[in-house]
């Protein structure tokens, strides 16, 4: 857990953060969104000590940040940057080993450990764990990015726009990822973005700031629903708000489930569980479908789920 | 691939081996080949290729030089390789021509007669040289090929110049006349030179930290070192004289450990005084331009200050700090020669020896080792500055 009480940082006479308040709850991921120069990497960058704060008090699992040592800290705390900021001059391998070589666990555990981030993070030991950092792709870098960040399973994960230097593909590829490897690990995560797309997808709860201050705090749909201020609705968009709050929901919200999964014909097509009402949606009006079988992950068909009831009860 | 390995630039005609191999063909039958001389200070009677070698000889030499301008004319794809063995088997064997010309023109009864070397060899050596340079870069030779040939050819030229055949050439006479004075000289010389490199080196790093660390420092200091790098290199031999001498006066300590006006210790303040500025330069550019992203995500991982400098700082500025060095002692090595002046010793006391008597051959051999020296030092450091290259080149 990461409470901020009171705390304000300036720069000279600038005030870079004003008196923000905000709690981060133990395996929620906090996405902190706003414009450039709101406040939102200083606010990242003192949880971490990188900047010490002016003024209040940081608090990570209920101890104050500035009675511990910085670098305990921050070994206990993944870190992601956006440009990867990989050391140009070591392997993937060696990247990813930098945190638990800095704890000093021993070689065999780290080996085991690269190994296994690697192909957390979907890339092959094989092939890539010897490349260094310019031989790799974006989108590949970044994944190194993130599994430095893991590699000493740090109970905190603190991510200043990674995804930001990508390509809208690349970018949604990781952000599908990044939830997927949440749903699994469950790690208290500050994220900083200026995309409102991006904290909407991947946030538990959003704290929108500006001109240093926290707008609002709350969960992406009561952004939506209910915006604090004329502010807050600019950022998320008035028009396609109804589409942005489909995007929240899943398929599975909204089905009509079977008593019993069914082995699908073979060739039908379909709509996965997963997939979110809006994607449903706009699949349904291109095939021009009023009523299609969903499938779960294993591919049985589970229930069918029709367009009325996304257009009725959808947003 | 057919289409594009047929226009590879390895299997077009090479423009710049022709012009070379035409070049040495025109020089080494224009000028002379070798010189006789009566004694040391007579000038002597040159003979060109011809005569000098005869007819078997010149035939042969311009046999393959000729050989190199056709061969480097095929559109061929693997001529490189029979080039560099041509070019490489004539550099190393090029002494045997001097080995003749003694054979056939040295009188057999006159002690003091000596042989000499022409112009025409000289044009010679370098043409092929550059051919060489110019094979091994077509070739994209790794470095083990390249120290190799080097060790071939080097290897050669000192067997030939310790055999009997060359007794007669002066250069060797010279040797022979002082081989402990040679020996002591290349000893000074390395301890001057490398020495001062070594000293400026610490002191670079250390002023090079100073001035990352505290902003005030970096004009005083870029200031200090770029004021010594202008000052004439003869003024500062010339400059420290007095200052030491009084030093040394007041101190008979200092004395007793061979500090004085003149001798070793001006010597090596003045070539530490010109080394600082391209190693404080270099050490503080490649120090501060590594990305402040980088140390940020260091730091951000928890490392500490001391483990951003060793395993971030220091390995990715290190080839920039020894591109600093290798500067510095290409230019030591250089100015150590004029540093005999004030009586530090190495070879420049042969030049200067030799430049008072009049007898060019010993100016000569103060000054090729010196040459040898500088160069082999520029390409090991050149390596070492590859091998330190933290990444790969392939991006």
């Amino acid at each position: 857990m990461i409470e901020l009480k009171n705390v304000t940082r300036r720069f000279g006479d600038a005030v870079a953060v004003d008196r923000i308040n905000l709690t981060v709850e133990s395996g929620e991921v906090c996405v902190l969104v706003g414009s450039s120069g709101c406040g939102k990497s200083t606010t990242l960058r003192m949880i971490n000590q990188l900047l010490p704060h002016s003024e209040g008090e940081i608090l990570v699992d209920g101890k104050d940040v500035t009675a511990m040592n910085p670098e305990q800290l921050r070994l206990n705390m993944g870190y992601v940057i956006q440009g990867t900021g990989l050391f140009p001059h070591w392997t993937v391998a060696r990247n990813i080993a930098m945190v638990p070589q800095l704890l000093k666990w021993p070689r065999e555990r780290i080996d085991e450990r690269v190994h296994e981030l690697l192909t957390l993070l979907d890339l092959d030991p094989a092939t890539h764990a010897n490349k260094y950092p310019q031989q790799l792709s974006g989108g590949q870098a970044q994944r190194v990015g993130v599994a430095r960040a893991l590699a000493a399973n740090p109970n905190i994960l603190l991510m200043d726009e990674p995804f930001g230097a990508l390509d809208a593909i690349t970018r949604e590829n990781l952000q599908l990822e990044m939830l997927r490897i949440q749903s699994q690990l469950r790690k208290t995560t500050v994220f900083v973005t200026h995309d409102i797309d991006e904290a909407l997808r991947l946030a538990t709860r959003i704290a929108v700031m500006d001109r240093g201050r926290i707008i609002q705090h709350d969960t992406p749909e009561n952004i939506l629903r209910r915006p604090a201020s004329d502010f807050v609705e600019n950022l998320v968009g008035k028009q396609d708000r109804g589409l942005k709050l489909m995007s929240l929901r899943t398929v599975r919200d909204l089905m009509q489930s079977y008593p019993q999964p069914r082995q699908p014909e073979p060739g039908a097509d379909g709509l996965k569980e997963a997939d979110s009402l809006r994607v449903a949606l706009s699949i349904m009006l291109w095939q021009n479908w009023n009523q299609v079988p969903v499938f779960n992950a294993d591919g049985e068909e589970t229930g069918t789920i029709t367009r009325e009831r996304i257009i009725r009860e959808g947003a | 691939m057919s289409i594009f390995s047929s226009v590879s630039p390895n299997s077009m005609p090479n423009r710049v081996l022709p012009v070379l191999g035409l070049l040495a063909l025109a020089l080494v039958w224009l000028l002379e080949l070798g010189v006789i001389q009566p004694n040391r200070i007579v000038p002597g009677t040159g003979h060109g290729l011809w005569s000098a070698v005869g007819g078997a000889g010149a035939g042969l030499v311009s046999l393959i030089l000729a050989g190199c301008v056709v061969l480097s004319l095929l559109p061929v794809r693997r001529r490189y390789l029979p080039l560099l063995a041509l070019v490489g088997l004539s550099l190393a064997l090029l002494p045997l021509l001097l080995e003749v010309f003694a054979g056939r023109h040295l009188p057999e009864d006159a002690p003091y007669a000596r042989s000499s070397i022409g112009a025409g060899f000289w044009c010679l050596l370098f043409l092929l040289s550059l051919m060489l340079i110019e094979i091994l870069g077509r070739l994209g030779s790794g470095r083990g090929l390249q120290l190799l040939i080097l060790a071939v050819i080097s290897g050669s030229w000192l067997w030939f110049l310790r055999s009997d055949g060359l007794e007669s050439l002066s250069l060797v006479r010279e040797f022979n006349a002082r081989p402990d004075k040679f020996e002591q000289a290349f000893w000074t010389h390395m301890a001057l030179a490398f020495g001062a490199v070594g000293i400026s080196a610490c002191l670079a790093f250390l002023l090079a930290l100073k001035m990352i660390r505290s902003v005030v420092w970096r004009r005083p200091i870029l200031g200090a070192v770029s004021f010594l790098q202008t000052i004439p290199s003869l003024a500062v031999f010339g400059l420290l004289i007095a200052p030491l001498s009084a030093l040394a006066a007041a101190f008979p300590a200092l004395q007793a450990i061979g500090i004085r006006g003149i001798g070793w210790a001006p010597a090596l303040l003045a070539l530490v005084a010109y080394s600082l500025l391209p190693m404080v330069r270099n050490t503080f550019v490649a120090l501060t331009e590594v990305p402040e992203s980088l140390a940020d995500a260091g730091r951000g991982m928890g490392m500490n200050e001391r483990q951003l400098f060793f395993k971030l700082k220091l390995p990715l500025a290190l080839p920039v700090m020894v591109e600093g060095v290798r500067i510095t002692t290409i230019q030591a090595i250089g100015l150590t020669a004029v540093a005999a002046l004030i009586g530090a010793g190495g070879f420049g006391s042969f030049i200067f020896q030799g430049l008072g008597q009049a007898a060019m051959d010993l100016v000569l051999l103060g000054a090729l080792p010196t040459i040898a020296l500088a160069l082999l030092a520029d390409a090991l450091l050149t390596m070492l500055a590859a091998i330190l290259k933290p990444t790969p080149a392939t991006a």
